[in-house]
């Protein structure tokens, strides 16, 4: 008897667990919520151009895109669109030089969107956006260059968010069906379930060691300079809302109770929220740093906890290759 | 009379006559190393679809396989810094032989036949120094250590037989010591390098990159048939630097660097795991697990085509392009498109895939 409810046990977890759910549940609800804030975003823009009348709808759309942001697969992966929409962190100092030679040259792509499409990533998506709106520059009139480029980026913006939404319906049938004789994309119904783990790992491992690790540095050499968002101070709000969305992939992907990883989450929420300091600028501060570096300590233990809640019975690890490294 | 070295020297002759050659492995195009849904290491024999030959249990995960121009034997290497490396008699399904790096010695994970099959060639390092050391092994002595040459660099880790048994060989240029594993302990002064070494250890030439790209470990060889060597490389900096990833280097030329644009060379995250020619020479490919990526680059003009797979590494030519394989069991053909040749669920296919005649 026993060996026979467990056998029922086994079958009552179907190979394509969490799969569905998480496509329905979650990548379809944020992909449409990112397209229907671009869509406002541009609608703005249109309407005024100027900084301060489309701070409100660009941050409406950067939170919508960060329910979104950490599936970087399928869609957001066509066209470069993630790294174009989040060209952070700019280790390069590219996207004000980007922008500064757009505006030095006149250069007739904002007028354009076909032509847009094809300008440098980095002065694209919301971080180009964000040096316009929050830049030293931020003061400019309707008639300036300025205030075409904030249009043209924030049409851009919606033609991408667009193209995600509706590459998601299509994708959505490709997850489902993964391991179907006709399937190319996923070749196993494992691969669809690896594709949403590898998700879920890498964006608590990118909050971990670059929203939070780049601002803390080393306790010697704090870099606030390199918080992201900062100019916006959203650096926090980021870390919360990618968090936020991590734990509704999570919970959609995951075949049962997660209780490990909800607690985990809930401690990295809880910490976050007593952290006073919008653009991470506390760390630092050595009496205020503390509670950052324990909120990334916070955040890799979601990592650990998805992993033996999330990861072992779905069958799927991070990557074997990705994380050889030889 | 007869003496026992003669009896021992006849009887080896038996033992190696007739010689058995890879038709008697049941022909493979391809050796992969995988992990096994129980978490076994075995290494595969693998048809030109994709199909499994053969399958021979490995006691650990391994690196990479050097296999015999003729006979059926693959050297499977420790993954570094490891300090054994197995012969694998492909027809019988067993161990041969098993290599020990000497004192002071251990494998960076890749090796190559010279002298006809006779000599195998390793890559290894000596740890008090750090240099670079091409170990020598005799195969028809058993694999018995015949002597060392240098590297002519650190950190010496894919290495390739050319026309006239000269040996190319990627320094990557970061040294580690055992002691702290996989730690690198140079990185702000590394230097690595492509080096064309004589078997006698000379240096015929040497690409060097620029002092901004020293950071670039060259670490995967590939060779076209007109002797054009493709490096990979490793980047120690930033991930998203967006720096080269792949060069064309011939002997006496400057190398030509490819990437592709700002955006898609971003998403290879400064990492290339795996470097070959399309079977027609004029294509060179680079896989990103990091990226599930592949770039493939026209040798003539350096277009680039990007292709996405999940956890993509090993990478070998074919007839129409590439093969391809990733930690999720799948081997894709790249053509004009990936078009899937085969899935081994459960299995993760290691960081590559060795061509059986190339």
């Amino acid at each position: 008897m026993r060996a026979v409810l467990t056998l029922c046990l086994c079958l009552a977890t179907p190979l394509a667990a969490g799969v569905p759910e998480a496509v329905r549940d979650h990548a379809l609800p944020a992909a449409d919520r990112f397209a229907r804030a671009a869509d406002a975003l541009a609608a703005s823009a249109e309407a005024d151009c100027t900084a301060e009348a489309l701070r409100p709808a660009w941050n409406e759309a950067f939170d919508a895109w960060l329910g979104l942001a950490h599936l970087r697969f399928g869609p957001l992966e066509t066209e470069s669109r993630a790294l174009t929409l989040g060209f952070w962190p700019d280790t390069r100092g590219m996207i004000p030089r980007t922008l500064v030679g757009l505006a030095a040259d006149g250069d007739a792509a904002v007028d354009d969107p076909a032509a847009f499409a094809e300008v440098s990533i980095a002065a694209r998506g919301f971080f180009g956006m964000e040096q316009v709106l929050y830049g030293p520059d931020a003061g400019y009139g309707h008639d300036s260059y300025a205030c075409r480029l904030a249009v043209a980026q924030a049409r851009d913006i919606d033609r991408m968010a667009a193209g995600i939404a509706a590459d998601w319906q299509d994708h959505a049938a490709l997850l489902t069906s993964a391991g179907a004789a006709d399937n190319d994309t996923y070749l196993s119904t494992r691969e669809a379930r690896q594709a949403f783990y590898t998700a879920l790992v890498t964006g608590i491992a990118f909050t971990a060691d670059q929203r939070l690790g780049l601002p803390l540095g080393s306790y010697d050499d704090p870099r606030p300079e390199r918080a992201e968002a900062r100019r916006s101070a959203r650096s926090l709000r980021n870390a919360v809302l990618s968090l936020e969305a991590l734990r509704d992939l999570a919970r959609t992907l995951a075949p049962g109770p997660i209780p490990d990883t909800d607690a985990a989450f809930d401690a990295a929420l809880g910490t976050a929220s007593r952290i006073d300091s919008a653009d991470l600028s506390s760390v630092a501060d050595p009496a205020r740093r503390l509670r950052v570096e324990q909120l990334a300590q916070e955040v890799r233990a979601i990592g650990e906890a998805a992993a033996n809640e999330i990861g072992v019975p779905l069958g799927v690890s991070a990557g074997f290759n990705a994380s050889d490294g030889d | 009379m007869t003496t026992r070295r003669t009896f021992l020297a006849t009887l080896l002759a038996a033992s190696t006559a007739p010689a058995l050659s890879w038709a008697d492995a049941g022909n493979p195009a391809y050796l992969g190393a995988a992990r096994d849904r129980d978490g076994g290491h075995a290494l595969y024999g693998l048809d030109a679809a994709g199909a499994r030959i053969f399958r021979i249990p490995l006691p650990a995960r391994g690196h990479a396989a050097a296999a015999h121009p003729d006979a059926p034997e693959a050297v499977a290497f420790a993954r570094r810094p490891g300090t054994f490396a197995l012969v694998i008699d492909c027809a019988r399904g067993r161990v041969a032989h098993r290599l020990e790096a000497p004192a002071g010695r251990h494998f960076y994970g890749h090796g190559a036949f010279v002298a006809a099959g006779d000599v195998l060639c390793t890559t290894e390092n000596e740890i008090d120094t750090g240099e670079g050391r091409i170990g020598l092994w005799s195969r028809r002595e058993g694999y018995a250590r015949i002597g060392e040459i240098r590297s002519h660099g650190i950190g010496p880790h894919d290495i390739l037989r050319m026309d006239g048994d000269v040996l190319a060989v990627a320094n990557g240029g970061i040294r580690t010591h055992p002691d702290t594993g996989r730690e690198k302990l140079n990185i702000d002064t590394m230097r690595p390098s492509l080096a064309w070494i004589t078997p006698d250890g000379d240096l015929l030439d040497a690409v060097v990159l620029a002092p901004d790209l020293h950071r670039n470990s060259i670490r995967h060889l590939a060779q076209a048939p007109d002797g054009t060597v493709a490096f990979a490389m490793q980047w120690q900096g930033e991930p998203g630097d967006a720096v080269p990833l792949l060069g064309l280097a011939r002997r006496g030329h400057e190398p030509v660097l490819l990437a592709a644009e700002l955006g898609e060379q971003m998403a290879m995250q400064g990492y290339a795991g795996s470097v070959a020619f399309s079977g027609d020479g004029r294509s060179v490919a680079i896989t990103s697990p990091r990226g599930g990526r592949l770039h493939r680059f026209d040798v003539a003009t350096g277009a680039v085509t990007p292709y996405r797979r999940g956890d993509v590494c090993g990478l070998a030519p074919a007839p129409g392009g590439f093969t391809a394989t990733d930690g999720l069991g799948g081997i894709v053909a790249v053509g004009r498109d990936v078009a899937p040749l085969a899935a081994h669920d459960g299995l993760s296919w290691d960081n590559h895939l060795v061509a059986i005649g190339a």
